[in-house]
């Protein structure tokens, strides 16, 4: 179906969002394939260093996986976060990607864990970094005749920090007016590495390469975390719309990777622990 | 009914569940938009998408033809007049000559199935010659862009007592603020919606959510050009409506095209209708200069008032009174100069919203009350114990102060309260407690009020109790139920309520205005009255005695040692083909004339509360975090605890969400920009803050077994205690709600 008239096909499964945009009058496309009964495509599994996740597997299996407790928490964190229970218990992995909304709330955790997503058609199979991926609002580089099947990465490191952080107007179903994700290796009070990432900063969720150089072989204190946070704050490019200001966005940028990285120097944030989640 | 019997009452000052609950909780009730009638037609309403232009053309000829259409209707085919609005008949049916708003009905359509109505839409041809859209009151007020030939001011007027220059050459303080107050929508679980049909004898029924049937019925009677008497409207049940439902939104339209196609006809707007046109709370921007002396005592207060009535009036000029008798708070003000404009912009249509006026001009009041005891150097309650009326006091507009001690032993109780200065913030987070108080007029001041009630006792062991005011998710059933079993000493189970159709119940009018306790409770109370009375002579009768001699007690009437229930006495009654049905009519209290400058300025019966607000502000994110709210508020007598509590708590939450989210906008050529629960957000559960809310003893003997009201008070303090909260927090007033995040950084 895809392969022979896919530009007018929409893939849909838990249809958080195709549902709004069929009911909204602006879906482009005339037909849908249901993949909601695809079974294939829900599971999430070990293969050695790596996590791999169905496409059809919803927000909710996530959070409640032992294998993404254990070795990717951080992605639990983001699924907690998104919309509200109803939402993450149809909402998909691959369909957060597949909408491509700059505001979603699974995607800067995948960046910060370096994803890779894999794209199949009828006669060809690709994966794609999940930087990459993204091309801007609503468009990625999948092709009319791909579907979205799994999204893999590598287990986070044992003793790694790691926050999701996002800030909305209300404390739940709230679209993000921004949002970080970060992962940290600390060794002896210095950073080895912090991964960094944005949401609703920018056309796509972004990387902050000046905050994540500003970071490696820092010490953690007041003011490297200040430094880090005023790096992400530049590389932030927001918009003005309906959740907030550009100006204001880049302020809330600096607040929310300050408050992180505070409270892991003051023992407060979450860390990875012999592959099991903790805190401290 | 005294204060004495306050211990005794069986069925009162009782948290019984509300009677359609167990309904709701199971799904079992149907809204009306839940019906859909058989052989029914969809009903659509073109809009226009444009804010403001002159009409060149509208014609219908093409789609009239198109497939499964029955009707198609613009303000040619009306056969009255093409008016409605509760207070001024000036908001059209259908739009002719000129658009004044984003979404104003220009045709509407009637078809056998929705995509036929939308494709028939599609092809009524309108040509509109756009006008600049005038957003801004002030821009309004300069009259360059005339909305109405007759201006932009639709109502505008003075109301001042004593010599304010002359105070404020004496104060010892003189303190000039501006003020503003956001558009907020309803947002409601059921979006307007309802149908309509006409029966064999030609009566038009109309069965929508509204909060007022017999003004709805009257509204219909008027564009349909024909008698009140052959339209019904039901109103009963309605999924939330907070004012928004309370002139009229699908009625009319409904009974225009149920009138013309003689077939059923659904219509109910989508949630994006409802955000385009469904009614919103008015804008304010209110500045106010206060003088007072050394020890904080108010000397004067002044107060320019503008409102934002948007394109139409609907219950603006009574908008703006509440407006003025709120912004004298319940304080004692010697002199004041309240000079008030109501005035027309492009944004869409301002109405009815809890409290309407009053949040708007409580924010100023007691943010200034709040600015002054900073300034003085004052406690915040202390200054308004300083200044509130006391019981045998006159008030500002001339009203004798008959029960305060309510408002006193409130701030009394908030000041003792664990929370008042608890501030706890610590890093980022930076913590403050906010107060102020409210006051608010029950009912419709000095227009005349006559709400009417019946009774009906069915042999069969019920009785039955009929009232108009709507029941939209408060609690009225229940709450009147409660009255009625006292009144008659049998249990509720026993009460069957009829609400809100115009077929079954005398006019007890709208349920607004917090009225709906004193209203209907006291035309029940008064109708069960009538019946006791008669049946007691009927008992008497009976007994060979005389009705002197008869006692009435828990559902029967005795006589020595014979007894018989009210019920056998109806059964006698029917058989002798005598009505069952008892009907009052209740006289308001109100003032005989307003006070010069206003409509119904002020009244007689007032609910009182305190806000204390405790919230934590993220310094780097600006995000205000509600921590805990206590609410102290004198209601008078409580009839259902549990109901009225509830109506504070969701009053408060309702007034967070206007104070720190909610904002309904327009784009700069008048387009409505959130217009679903995706861009205009509420809060929700998780927002809520801890909550405890205590009513203080009280009780008004010109109410129901000594009840007031409760809907409105809760939301009316929320924004001025916050923003003092935040003060605390941060240092940072915010004199603009709401206080976005975006404020504070």
């Amino acid at each position: 179906m895809l392969a022979e008239r896919g530009a007018a096909v929409r893939p849909i499964s838990g249809g958080t969002d195709v549902m709004v945009m069929i009911k909204d009058g602006v879906l482009k496309e005339k037909e849908l394939l249901d993949l909601s009964r695809l079974e294939e495509l829900r599971y999430i599994k070990e293969d050695g260093e790596l996590i791999r996740i169905g496409a059809r597997t919803t927000y909710r299996e996530v959070e409640r996986s032992p294998v993404i407790n254990a070795y990717a928490p951080i992605l639990v964190e983001a699924s907690k976060t998104i919309g509200s229970v109803q939402i993450q218990n149809l909402g998909t992995i691959a369909g957060n990607l597949g909408n491509a909304s700059p505001a979603a709330d699974s995607v800067p955790s995948l960046y910060v864990l370096e994803a890779r997503v894999k794209l199949a058609s009828v006669n060809s199979e690709r994966e794609v970094g999940i930087g990459e991926f993204f091309l801007g609002p609503r468009k990625t580089v999948r092709r009319p005749d791909e579907l979205i099947t799994e999204v893999s990465f590598r287990k986070m490191e044992p003793g790694s920090h790691f926050f999701f952080k996002k800030l909305g107007l209300r404390s739940a179903n709230a679209i993000s007016i921004v949002s970080a994700a970060g992962i940290l290796k600390l060794s002896n009070g210095k950073i080895d590495w912090l991964r960094l990432a944005l949401g609703a900063v920018a056309p796509t969720v972004i990387r902050s390469p000046t905050a994540e150089e500003r970071a490696r072989g820092a010490e953690l204190n007041e003011d490297s975390i200040r430094a880090i946070a005023e790096g992400a704050s530049t590389d932030a490019r927001p918009i003005t719309d309906i959740r907030g200001t550009a100006e204001y966005r880049k302020k809330a940028v600096f607040g929310l990777v300050y408050e992180a990285l505070y409270e892991i120097m003051s023992g407060s944030g979450k860390r990875v622990v012999f592959g099991l989640e903790g805190r401290g | 009914m005294t204060q004495e019997t306050y211990e005794l009452y069986r069925y009162l000052n009782r948290s019984i569940p509300r009677l359609d609950s167990e309904q709701k909780v199971r799904g079992e009730l149907k809204y009306l938009t839940d019906v859909y009638p058989e052989g029914m037609l969809h009903g659509y309403v073109l809009r226009s998408t444009v804010a403001h232009a002159r009409i060149l053309e509208i014609s219908t000829e093409e789609a009239e033809r198109a497939p499964g259409i029955r009707a198609v209707l613009t303000y040619k085919d009306i056969p009255g007049i093409n008016g409605y609005g509760a207070i001024v008949p000036e908001i059209p049916v259908l739009a002719y000559e000129r658009v004044r708003y984003y979404g104003e009905p220009l045709a509407l359509i009637a078809a056998d199935s929705m995509e036929q109505a939308k494709a028939a839409a599609e092809m009524i041809k309108v040509r509109l010659e756009p006008l600049p859209a005038v957003l801004d009151v002030d821009e309004a007020m300069a009259e360059k862009v005339k909305i109405h030939d007759k201006g932009n001011v639709a109502r505008h007027t003075v109301v001042k007592r004593g010599d304010v220059s002359k105070a404020e050459a004496q104060a010892h303080l003189v303190l000039e603020r501006t003020y503003r107050t956001p558009m907020q929508k309803h947002m409601f679980i059921e979006p307007e919606g309802g149908y309509a049909y006409v029966d064999g004898s030609g009566v038009v029924h109309v069965l929508a959510g509204g909060q007022s049937p017999y003004r709805d019925k009257l509204q219909i009677s008027r564009v349909l050009g024909i008698s009140p008497e052959m339209i019904r409207v039901k109103n009963y049940p309605t999924g939330g409506a907070f004012g928004g439902k309370d002139d009229a939104t699908v009625q009319i339209h409904l009974a225009l095209l149920a009138y013309r196609t003689r077939k059923p006809v659904r219509l109910a707007w989508t949630r994006e209708e409802s955000g385009i046109a469904g009614y919103h709370r008015t804008a304010s921007k209110i500045t106010i200069r206060t003088a007072v002396d050394r020890e904080g005592r108010l000397l004067s207060n002044s107060a320019k008032i503008v409102l934002d009535s948007g394109a139409y009036q609907s219950f603006g000029p009574t908008i703006l009174d509440v407006s003025i008798e709120t912004i004298n708070g319940p304080y004692r003000v010697p002199s004041y100069l309240i000079d008030a404009y109501l005035v027309y912009t492009n944004n869409g249509i301002a109405s009815a919203f809890r409290g309407f006026g009053a949040p708007e001009s409580n924010f100023a009041i007691e943010s200034m009350m709040n600015e002054l005891a900073a300034e003085l150097g004052i406690d915040p309650v202390e200054i308004r114990l300083r200044n509130i009326l006391r019981t045998g006091e006159e008030g500002p507009f001339g009203n004798v102060i008959r029960n305060s001690a309510g408002l006193e032993e409130a701030l009394n109780r908030a000041r003792s309260s664990g929370i008042w200065r608890r501030a706890n913030g610590s890093g980022w987070i930076k913590e403050g407690v906010g107060v102020a108080v409210a006051i608010k007029g029950v009912g419709f001041g000095t227009l005349p009020d006559y709400p009417s009630a019946a009774v009906e006792v069915i042999p069969e062991g019920k009785v039955r109790v009929m009232f108009t005011n709507p029941d939209y998710g408060q609690g009225v059933i229940t709450g009147i139920a409660q009255l009625a079993a006292e009144r008659l000493q049998i249990p509720v189970s026993e009460i069957e309520v009829i609400n809100a159709d115009t077929m079954h119940s005398p006019d007890t009018g709208s349920s607004s205005a917090s009225r709906t306790t004193l209203t209907a409770g006291s035309a029940v109370v008064q109708a069960i009255d009538e019946a006791l009375s008669k049946l007691r002579v009927e008992a008497a009768s009976s007994f060979g005695a005389s009705s002197s001699e008869v006692q009435y007690s828990g559902g029967r009437f005795m006589y020595r040692d014979r007894s018989v229930t009210i019920y056998e006495l109806a059964r006698r009654l029917r058989q002798k083909g005598r009505s069952l049905r008892f009907e009052a009519t209740f006289e308001v209290p109100r003032y005989p004339e307003p006070v010069e400058g206003t409509l119904e300025v002020p009244h007689m019966m007032y609910m009182y509360g305190v806000a204390l607000v405790r919230a934590g502000v993220d310094a780097l994110l600006g995000k205000v975090n509600v921590k805990e709210v206590e609410f102290y508020a004198d209601i008078g007598n409580v009839i259902n605890p549990s109901i009225a509590s509830g109506q504070v708590e969701g009053g408060v939450v309702q007034g967070l969400g206007y104070a720190t989210i909610e904002e309904y906008r327009y784009s700069d050529d008048g387009r409505p920009l959130n217009i679903n629960f995706t861009t205009y957000v509420v809060p929700t559960a998780r927002d809520s803050p801890e909550m405890y809310v205590e009513f203080v003893k009280s009780y008004d003997e010109l109410g129901p077994y000594g009840a007031k009201g409760v809907g409105e008070i809760g939301i009316i303090p929320v924004g001025a205690a916050l923003a003092e909260a935040v003060y605390r927090a941060t240092g940072k007033r915010i004199r603009d709600l709401p206080i976005t995040p975006w404020k504070l950084v």
